[in-house]
């Protein structure tokens, strides 16, 4: 990815368009041409098991099971997306993968965050303790924890329940959810608090006007990854809850083992599966790499 | 409500005399607070953190020094102590110390390539064109927000031996005969596929967070940098890395605990039943607990597992205080 070679004097050239960020001193032209080659085949070879479960999801079934397989399906059929919405349960199971989602993605938001703040901003006794907690717990493999959980919850009358799933999803989330906060939060110069404290705002001022709204890409790109997080498990489901209590990743994985090898509606119950991720995801995609702290102290 | 000023407050309001009744409650003192308030901040995820992590894990190593097989379970009674019966047996199994080896060598492996990729595909996407890195970011974003499960049941089925579209490729190249080819067979083979599998889909967060990461790197330094004659690989190495060093080394440390846990991928690509070559300490454990109704055997390598990972972990652990030093 060395395309300009050394000493080799800047390229000058006319004014790029404005690029947010982008520095653009001292790059050669068919450094950028090499660069945009390998930026399409990466992308091409990324999309390529997601463009062929499309392809496969569309094919009737004997085009699925064809020794040489086609590339775009000849007869396209949406056969295999019936089959996968007439599916007992399937709608249930959404709904219910939906619901617990958004509580613990939602809970470990406004949990995580208020202990991301403690962690970044404040010193105080006991803050490593705290760093060494919310650390520590990401090493403990959660499915060793399945069978004393089962237990406690058993005891709670929280097994067979959304809530019961919600909060250990919730639980699952949270240490990853207050690390990452903790880093984009430590991103905001204390300067910005300091000059805010100074002209007159109270703490809790500099909370909602400073820290929440610079924090705002951090806040969505954690609760992005939660949500897949959540929304991708299936074991703990599976082992706490009954079918019609699961979420349809458990569903997809019953579905699997009951007809074998039928890749037409499996592929197409993996893609019903995988929108609500896909579509949450891409509504909100263009606000995570956002730097919005680039410049906030000059300014 | 009548405001008496202490004189704190005068000194941090003392330019405005109008202020409003609502800013009577402010801090003391610049950059002094109660020293309650973090622990107020921090107490709702202490809570659940030792609610819902800390008493299981203790509850799972009380359950390593018993005996509980399905009829405790079932039955509620208390299953019966047996010692270290548990671990003697864990450990003294070369089985066990094979599927640990496997776990360690696929978590370095993985990790390395991925971070790697992510890397060097986020500093991509700083030189692209605007169109290309859009087409970076959406085939990215589609990959990262495919479900694990339906990821690796997409990779079983593009390596299925029949029908697979793998073996058609592979098998169109010149002299290769790769017709009804089981990828599964040979472990190397099946851990290849199951390596793909985890870094394809583990380099959308990687290569996105750094590339979130870069853009906080001031432009003016490498601008200047660049103008002062350092070579792209200079200012890589002597700018750039250095100020994403705190990122890499988070989402490393995320990599080895995600890999070192892996269940989902090799699972599902063995159809729920992992031969014992595609065993990992995770799956191990799950099925000597799940599968063979072993809760307490189970119990005992999964507190083995937060052993080693804690050992694996030390060392990253210590440069995280680093860095909250630094912050």
């Amino acid at each position: 990815m060395v395309a300009t070679t050394p000493g080799a004097p800047p390229v000058r050239r006319r004014r790029a368009p404005r690029d947010e960020g982008t520095v653009t001193v001292g790059r050669s032209r068919t450094g950028t041409v090499v660069a945009n080659v390998i930026g399409v085949i990466f992308s091409v070879l990324m999309l390529f098991p997601v463009y062929w479960v499309l392809n496969t999801a569309f094919k009737p079934a004997d085009e699925v099971l064809a020794l040489t397989p086609t590339f775009w399906p000849k007869h396209p059929t949406f056969a295999n997306f019936t089959s996968a919405f007439n599916a007992p349960l399937f709608l249930q199971d959404m709904l219910n993968g939906l619901i617990v989602t958004l509580l613990a993605v939602a809970g470990a938001l406004v949990v995580g965050f208020l202990a991301a703040l403690a962690i970044a901003r404040f010193n105080f006794y006991g803050r490593k303790a705290i760093i060494l907690v919310v650390l520590g717990v990401q090493l403990v493999p959660f499915l060793a924890l399945l069978i004393p959980l089962f237990l406690m919850l058993q005891t709670a009358s929280l097994t067979n329940s959304l809530i019961g799933v919600s909060i250990t999803y919730l639980v699952l989330i949270l240490p990853y959810t207050v690390w990452t906060l903790r880093g984009f939060i430590s991103g905001i110069p204390r300067e910005l608090d300091e000059a805010a404290l100074i002209d007159g705002c109270t703490r809790a001022q500099v909370f909602w006007r400073i820290i929440l709204p610079l924090t705002g890409p951090g806040l969505v790109a954690t609760s992005v990854y939660g949500f897949i997080q959540a929304w991708n498990e299936f074991i703990i489901i599976n082992t706490l809850n009954s079918p019609a209590k699961q979420n349809l990743m458990a569903w997809l994985l019953q579905n699997q083992t009951t007809r074998g090898t039928a890749w037409g509606p499996l592929m197409a119950g993996a893609i019903i599966t995988s929108i609500p991720v896909v579509v949450f995801f891409l509504i909100i995609q263009r606000n995570i790499a956002t730097g919005l702290t680039a410049g906030a102290v000059k300014g | 409500m009548s405001v008496v000023e202490s004189p704190a407050t005068r000194r941090t309001g003392g330019s405005t005399p109008h202020r409003a009744p609502g800013h009577a409650h402010r801090p003391r003192r610049r950059g002094r607070q109660s020293a309650a308030t973090p622990w107020l901040l921090a107490i709702p995820t202490l809570i659940l953190l030792a609610g819902l992590l800390g008493y299981p894990l203790i509850r799972m190593i009380v359950l390593s020094f018993q005996n509980m097989r399905l009829r405790e379970l079932l039955s509620g009674r208390t299953p019966p102590w047996v010692g270290f019966d548990n671990y003697t047996k864990v450990l003294g199994d070369s089985v066990f110390w094979t599927v640990v080896g496997r776990t360690v060598l696929f978590t370095v492996v993985c990790v390395i390539v991925s971070v790697l990729i992510g890397l060097g595909i986020a500093l991509l996407m700083r030189r692209v064109a605007r169109g290309v890195r859009l087409l970076m970011i959406v085939a990215m974003m589609f990959v990262w927000a495919l479900p694990q499960l339906v990821a690796a049941q997409i990779f079983r089925w593009i390596t299925d031996s029949d029908f697979g579209v793998l073996n058609y490729l592979i098998d169109k190249l010149p002299g290769v005969n790769y017709q009804n080819h089981s990828w599964f067979v040979n472990p190397w083979q099946g851990w290849s596929v199951i390596t793909t599998l985890v870094v394809w889909a583990g380099i959308p967060f990687l290569a996105i967070t750094l590339n979130a990461g870069l853009t906080q790197v001031p432009k003016e330094l490498i601008e200047a940098a660049t103008v002062d004659g350092a070579t792209p690989w200079q200012v890589l190495r002597n700018i750039t890395l250095p100020i994403l060093k705190p990122l890499i080394t988070i989402v490393t440390t995320l990599s080895v605990i995600w890999d070192f846990g892996l269940f989902t991928q090799n699972w599902a690509l063995r159809d729920g039943h992992p031969e014992p070559q595609f065993q990992t300490l995770a799956t191990y454990s799950y099925t000597q607990a799940f599968g063979q109704s072993r809760y307490s055997l189970g119990s005992a390598i999964s507190v083995i597992t937060v052993l080693l990972m804690l050992g694996v972990m030390a060392f990253y652990i210590r440069q995280m205080f680093k860095i909250g030093e630094v912050d």
